[in-house]
């Protein structure tokens, strides 16, 4: 091993031993689990059950349906935060270095706590003294503040709980995509502008398709942080009403903390794990090969 | 002159729908604020104002007065403090060999540090509740350093990746020349010219685990509580406690807005590069 090898291996392993403890061993140990019948309330049941809690976890209806609100809530998070995030650029940009004051301001919820963000949405939201629905009566759009039920509604909580993290995350995708818009050639648009093309031509056929790799890369990282969510809906509702808010992650701590069953609490984080592994795998072929390539 | 015109007529109209949605974003944070120095009484008045009636600082000298919340914030000090210690300590020469000595396994490494950050922390925490019982350190501080070191080296390596990434390898070669061991260079030279790249992780790094919610939920009870732990906690143990609860958010979360906007230029810089990049 050459001096250099053995360099690279001494500012390595710190990191690697650490990783190695805190996450490979165990992501190893809950895959060990997801085995076994774990009971944390009556400790020292461990059973071997093979497959059973993958089985019990893939055939539960709640599971299921936890799974799909984890999906509604990505969705409409992203799509709001994504269109306002991006519009935002776009203004910025257009205003060139007039933009400065308006971006630090924008950036403010990006250095709330999610907690205090979620905190300040229910505060927002909740029934009685919601100052939302209050604004919006006097706006003309609802005529008594009591009329739409943010958090109390089983129909809607899981997209009223998104509004924590649209508030909160926007100004992430606006400064990703400002940057991106700033790294744009103003020749070629200048070009397009003189071969007769219109703002709106000019945004689609050279704006759109030279963005494409950073709108890849804030579609996926908010997506995959969206789908993880916890501690912005665990604030607002903690998963209520009668599990109406319910996301996938708040399903695998309810049945690990309140159910004690560690077993199934592992195979469902098992799976959660394959299934953003996969995202991530997504994440790798689009986005960084092709920097580095 | 017809140019002109049109090109003020819609600067106005950007420069206008870019203040609504400055302001709009900027409001609810303000809410917080106003709310926070209401009487206790007033915060649940019906219907509810923007602007207190009369200031009060009733909230804060409440949740400053209870035992939790003083000792919330120095536990959450203490873990964000050690977290950023030892993340920055194995990250930064993880990431100088991974970016400066590229080979099979530094790619390797890095990608692997990518995977981590879309491991959810709920997968993580299930096992790691055992790991740190089985070690004692259940509801200690090193156990809670732990997890959110978990969180943190990843993160700290796709950042100093990029930061890296950006430095001239001539520097290196430099001090090399001039007798320096590849310690020495890294020790000496490299780590001085880097500072800057430095605490904008640091500052990444800390407030990652100053943030955190759901391992210190998972992993601590009575004696190292964070703050935000206890500031959720005003939920269901006060009640309905809307004005302590907003004195404390705002005692937990304005300390970080004003760091970060001291230090806006170089964050951002730090950000939107960790995100494209990594």
């Amino acid at each position: 091993m050459s001096g250099e090898d053995r360099f690279v291996l001494c500012m390595l392993a710190p990191a690697v031993a650490i990783l190695g403890l805190l996450v490979a061993y165990p992501v190893g140990l809950l895959i060990f689990d997801s085995f076994f019948k774990v009971d944390t309330i009556t400790p020292n049941i461990r059973e071997w059950v093979g497959l059973q809690n993958y089985v019990d976890a893939l055939t539960s209806k709640r599971v299921a349906e936890s799974a799909l609100r984890t999906v509604q809530y990505s969705v409409f998070a992203l799509f709001f935060e994504f269109t306002f995030g991006f519009c935002a650029a776009l203004l910025f940009s257009a205003m060139a270095g007039e933009s400065r004051w308006h971006r630090t301001i924008f950036a403010l919820p990006l250095m709330v706590p999610p907690i205090v963000a979620g905190l300040l949405w229910r505060f927002l939201l909740v029934g009685n003294i919601g100052i939302l629905n209050y604004g919006l009566v006097r706006l003309g759009l609802i005529d008594d503040p009591n009329e739409i039920a943010w958090l109390s509604s089983e129909d809607i909580v899981i997209y009223s709980v998104s509004f924590a993290d649209i508030w909160l995350t926007t100004s992430f995708v606006a400064l990703v995509s400002y940057a991106g818009l700033t790294n744009i050639p103003k020749d070629l648009l200048e070009a397009a502008r003189i071969d007769g093309a219109n703002a709106l031509k000019r945004f689609w056929h050279v704006t759109l398709p030279l963005m494409r790799p950073v709108i890849a890369v804030v579609v996926i990282v908010r997506g995959v942080d969206a789908a993880k969510t916890f501690d912005l809906i665990w604030i607002q509702t903690q998963g209520g009403p009668r599990h109406a808010s319910e996301v996938f992650s708040m399903n695998i701590y309810q049945r690990m903390v309140r159910f004690g069953d560690l077993g199934e609490a592992s195979a469902s984080g098992a799976l959660f794990l394959i299934v953003m592994m996969l995202l991530a795998a997504l994440a790798y072929w689009k986005i960084w090969r092709p920097v580095h390539a | 002159m017809h140019k002109a015109r049109h090109l003020n007529v819609s600067g106005i109209l950007i420069n206008g729908a870019a203040l609504v949605l400055v302001l709009s974003y900027a409001l609810p944070y303000m809410y917080l604020l106003m709310t926070s120095i209401k009487p206790a009484a007033d915060v649940q008045q019906i219907p509810p104002s923007f602007f207190p009636a009369v200031l009060s600082f009733e909230n804060f000298r409440e949740v400053l007065r209870s035992s939790t919340l003083p000792k919330a914030f120095v536990n959450s000090l203490t873990v964000a403090v050690l977290t950023t210690a030892l993340s920055l300590a194995v990250a930064v020469p993880a990431a100088y060999v991974a970016t400066q000595y590229r080979r099979r396994i530094t790619t390797l490494f890095l990608l692997f540090a990518l995977v981590t950050r879309m491991v959810p922390s709920v997968s993580l925490g299930v096992p790691l509740f055992q790991l740190l019982k089985s070690l004692g350190l259940l509801d200690t501080v090193p156990g809670l350093v732990l997890a959110h070191t978990s969180a943190a080296v990843p993160l700290a390596l796709l950042l100093m990746s990029a930061f890296f990434e950006g430095m001239p390898r001539e520097l290196e070669e430099a001090a090399r020349m001039d007798g320096c061991t590849r310690f020495q260079a890294f020790r000496k030279i490299v780590l001085p010219v880097m500072t800057g790249g430095i605490a904008v992780t640091a500052l990444f790094t800390f407030i990652t685990s100053w943030n955190e919610f759901l391992y210190a939920l998972l992993l601590t009870s009575e004696a190292t509580k964070t703050a935000p732990i206890v500031i959720a906690e005003y939920n269901s143990v006060y009640g309905l406690a809307w004005g302590a609860m907003t004195a404390a958010a705002v005692l937990y979360s304005l300390p970080v807005i004003v760091v970060t906007l001291a230090l806006q230029k170089q964050i951002v810089g730090g950000l939107t590069f960790g995100a494209v990049k990594g």
